[in-house]
């Protein structure tokens, strides 16, 4: 069968149940005797197994395969799990990812066995002793329960007199009439696949009388887990069965000779047997509860409510769509398309100041919020929590603890603040970079710390959290922290700075060189981190986001990177204003205060204007210079002057006029302009005309 | 041999016939008193001139940017980008707006929209590059309509000039 359709749903999962794997073999080394943990495993793994399978990856669902019989002896109580089985599974893991990202590049597993880690998995089976009995034991235990639950199943499916007749006439014929119950795999993506496989291979020794349910709902994967079959045949049942159970991911195909006897569904008035169906069905939902407990409990009741399925019940969670990224940006665009032509309905009705329109008015502000509020969902659908980034840390840690020979813990809070999916995709290797940055160049070794008075583990804390418009990620250690000393000799070797130049630095300037590209000051090149490539490359990629990154540190005490992400990229609130003839709009995000200045404020600092506002010195831009644009000219005594803010640097930005606070939608200048770099962008006003974004960061 | 050429020239007859059977039409624009031509193909549309919002730091010619269907799409004065004196802007300036192929839809600002004409590949001349040279390698072919002179646009050449 053709697979390659199914490709990105099998690398998707994969990389969830990977994910999932990973963050729980951490949980287990912690926790050795939490069996919820050790059943996720299982689980987890038993899934790619099967998706291995059936994407035809051999190399990958044997990995699998004997990772789960590890697992299966550790659910057992066979095993204990020690931090050498931990060590010995997360090869397994990084093998898995090898296997996925050869997929992911040419659709083929690649061909290395990994049989060193294969022997591992079996020398760990081996030492357990009784491994192999206890796992059939285990099967032979879960096998039976199975079996009594859908054992009779056949005997509940709803016959037509038709088909009554036509079973009576087979058996008269002296053909053998069967029920068979099928069982796909919890795992099965491809349900109707698999299940399509199974009616043929049927077909082939009989003919099909009635599959419950229908076969166009079994083909559309309208059923479960489950669907049953009657079937007229010459053959013995157990050739058909072996047939049925030959197709992959058939979890079990159980089967008898019919006798319509007991049948209680034939020759029963409809009405009259809807009641002990729904009885039994509710048995039955119990039964597969205790059979399978992944099965949320909480399903079996709601499953009674629809009492002629006779398949096990669904846990009722997770209800999602999966939807390609190319569909939102379009629903976003549309979006977008929207809230422009509610500013210009805004605009238009501004400008009518007539009583009579209050009404239209009214209208309008109602479509304002509704506008607001779709533009706020779409938002939200776009939102992904950092976690499925972040998930992965931990278990870097624990490797760059062992690897760099420094004890160290990962403390990780707001993993459920959420971003914009793009932003997600991206933000995954910057803060590899700065987590490795802190494990390597931040934190002491033991002996060093212990010297210092701070416990000899070292703790790393990974904080996200939500602020105003913004995502805030810290990255904080209580290591060293930066030497400033250090840097600004370096950075004098080097020929960066000159001695002089030195002198006047304040310790956050000279800090800052450290995203310059090629500057490290690590002693000792590791592996690890240490090359001076890293933080400029931070920097930059964060600054792609529109986002911004800086460092505070203390000698001695640690260090705490802070990177601070735009909520959204594609509409932001923010202030209009007016430079000369033209608008701007400034991002409110960047906004500290508005000022009104009187021009004799203004100081002449080192041949630059500042002025002085509540105790601190700020730089003044004069907007107008900056854009190329006439200053209008005003007998205004007064500068209107707006305070950006760039983390703690502040400047003031002259403009002619203020418009006020507006929600824009940000569009791209096109190819044909090459942007300069204070321009982030224009946006389309409610009249038509267009405003450019300014990017107040570049220009402090 | 012979039979070679005569395929030969059975090929420049068929061009001949195709190019008659196919004309290609122009929009015919004027800039001061000469007139120019673009392939219809390429135009997505004709505005009035309007006010145009500017981006600093851009090379004279690049006047600025308009919104068009809520697309913000660049506008360039092909005076200034022919070396000719900046646009005197009067009711019958346009602006139009061309595809191009890599850098998306561009606006050229013209002195007026004179008409479409029909041209077939025996009215159009090919010009070579050391005339095009003059003209700031925007024209590489001419037509004849009319008894009148169409310089032929070459869009090629602006959208890979370096901006």
């Amino acid at each position: 069968m053709d697979v390659s359709q199914y490709l990105e749903i099998f690398l998707d999962e994969t990389n969830e149940h990977l994910t999932n794997l990973n963050t729980r073999i951490m949980e287990l080394e912690s926790d050795p005797e939490n069996m919820d943990t050790i059943n996720e495993i299982f689980r987890a793994a038993h899934s790619l197994k099967g998706m291995a399978g059936t994407m035809g990856y051999k190399r990958m669902q044997n990995l699998t395969h004997d990772m789960e019989n590890v697992f299966s002896e550790v659910r057992n109580g066979v095993i204990k799990v020690n931090s050498e089985i931990i060590d010995v599974l997360f090869q397994c893991l990084d093998a898995l990812e090898e296997y996925k990202d050869n997929i992911q590049g040419s659709a083929d597993e690649g061909t290395n066995d990994n049989e060193p880690i294969i022997k591992m998995l079996n020398s760990i089976l081996n030492g357990s002793g009784a491994a192999a009995p206890a796992k059939e034991a285990a099967d032979k235990e879960a096998a039976p329960s199975v079996q009594e639950t859908v054992s009779n199943k056949w005997d509940h499916v709803m016959l037509d007199d038709s088909q009554v007749n036509v079973i009576r006439e087979a058996q008269k014929q002296g053909k053998k009439v069967y029920g068979l119950n099928v069982m796909v795999q919890e795992s099965c993506i491809l349900k109707a696949a698999r299940a399509f496989l199974v009616f043929k291979a049927v077909e082939e020794q009989g003919e099909i009388i009635v599959s419950d349910p229908s076969a166009q709902d079994v083909e559309d994967e309208k059923f479960d887990r489950d669907f049953t079959l009657i079937i007229f045949s010459d053959a013995e049942l157990d050739d058909i069965i072996k047939a049925s159970e030959a197709v992959s991911e058939i979890d079990k195909v159980i089967g008898a000779e019919l006798d319509l006897s007991n049948n209680k569904n034939v020759h029963i008035p409809a009405e009259e047997e809807e009641a002990p169906a729904e009885e039994e069905s509710g048995e039955e939902e119990s039964a597969t509860a205790v059979a399978a407990p992944e099965s949320a409990p909480a399903a079996a009741p709601a499953a009674k409510a629809e009492p002629k399925k006779q398949t096990p019940a669904k846990p009722v969670v997770n209800r999602t769509v999966r939807v390609d990224i190319e569909k939102l940006d379009s629903l976003m665009n549309l979006v977008s398309e929207l809230i422009i032509a509610k500013n210009s309905l805004v605009s238009v009705s501004s400008q009518e100041q007539t009583d009579v329109n209050s009404a239209f008015n009214e209208q309008i502000e109602y479509l304002e919020s509704v506008t607001t509020n779709l533009h706020e969902s779409v938002m939200k659908v776009r939102m992904v929590p950092i976690e499925s980034v972040v998930t992965k840390f931990p278990r870097m840690i624990r490797d760059l603890s062992k690897k760099l020979d420094k004890k160290m813990e990962l403390y990780m809070t707001g993993e459920e603040t959420e971003l914009d999916r793009t932003v997600v995709d991206q933000i995954g290797d910057p803060l590899m970079h700065l987590l490795r940055n802190s494990a390597d160049h931040g934190l002491e070794p033991a002996e060093v710390r212990i010297q210092r008075g701070k416990p000899a583990v070292g703790s790393i804390f990974l904080d996200a959290y939500q602020e105003g418009n913004t995502v805030v990620i810290e990255v904080r250690d209580d290591g060293n922290g930066i030497d400033v000393e250090a840097v600004k000799q370096k950075a004098i070797d080097r020929g960066t700075i000159t001695v002089e130049q030195a002198a006047n630095m304040t310790d956050k300037e000279i800090i800052d060189l450290l995203f310059l590209p090629s500057f490290s000051t690590a002693k000792k090149v590791t592996d690890v981190s240490g090359r001076g490539v890293g933080l400029d490359v931070v920097k930059s990629m964060i600054e792609s986001l529109s986002g911004e990154v800086e460092v505070k540190s203390k000698l001695g005490e640690g260090s705490t990177w802070t990177i601070r992400l735009p909520l959204t990229l594609a509409i932001i609130q923010a202030l209009m204003v007016v430079v000369g003839e033209e608008k701007y709009a400034i991002s409110l995000g960047s906004i500290q205060t508005l000022e009104d200045v009187p021009a004799s404020d203004v100081k002449l600092v080192q041949n630059k204007e500042v002025i002085h506002l509540r105790g601190t010195v700020i730089p003044l831009i004069r907007l107008n210079e900056v854009l190329d644009v006439e200053r209008k000219p005003t007998d205004d005594e007064n500068l209107i002057v707006v305070i950006v803010k760039k983390g703690d640097r502040l400047a003031g930005l002259v403009i002619d006029e203020l418009i006020g606070q507006q929600e824009i939608v940000i569009k791209s200048l096109g190819k044909y302009i090459k942007q300069c770099k204070f321009i982030s962008g224009a946006t389309i006003l409610g009249d038509g005309e267009i405003a450019l974004i300014l990017d107040a960061n570049t220009l402090i | 041999m012979e039979l070679s050429i005569n395929s030969n020239q059975s090929i420049l007859e068929e061009e001949k016939n195709r190019s008659v059977s196919e004309p290609i039409q122009f929009i015919v624009v004027r800039l001061g008193e000469e007139q120019y031509g673009i392939d219809i193909r390429n135009i997505d549309n004709i505005v009035k001139m309007q006010r145009i919002t500017h981006v600093p730091k851009l090379p004279a010619y690049l006047k600025g940017v308009i919104n068009m269907r809520g697309e913000v799409i660049p506008v360039l004065s092909i005076r200034l980008k022919m070396g000719l004196a900046d646009d005197e802007i009067t009711k019958a300036t346009r602006i139009l707006i061309v595809k191009l192929e890599e850098e998306g839809n561009v606006g050229f600002i013209v002195d007026e929209v004179k008409e479409v004409v029909t041209l077939y590949e025996t009215d159009i001349e090919r010009i070579s590059s050391d005339i095009t040279q003059d003209r700031g390698s925007l024209i590489n072919a001419v037509g004849k309509h009319n008894g009148e002179l169409i310089s032929i646009f070459d869009l090629a050449a602006i959208s890979l000039e370096e901006n």
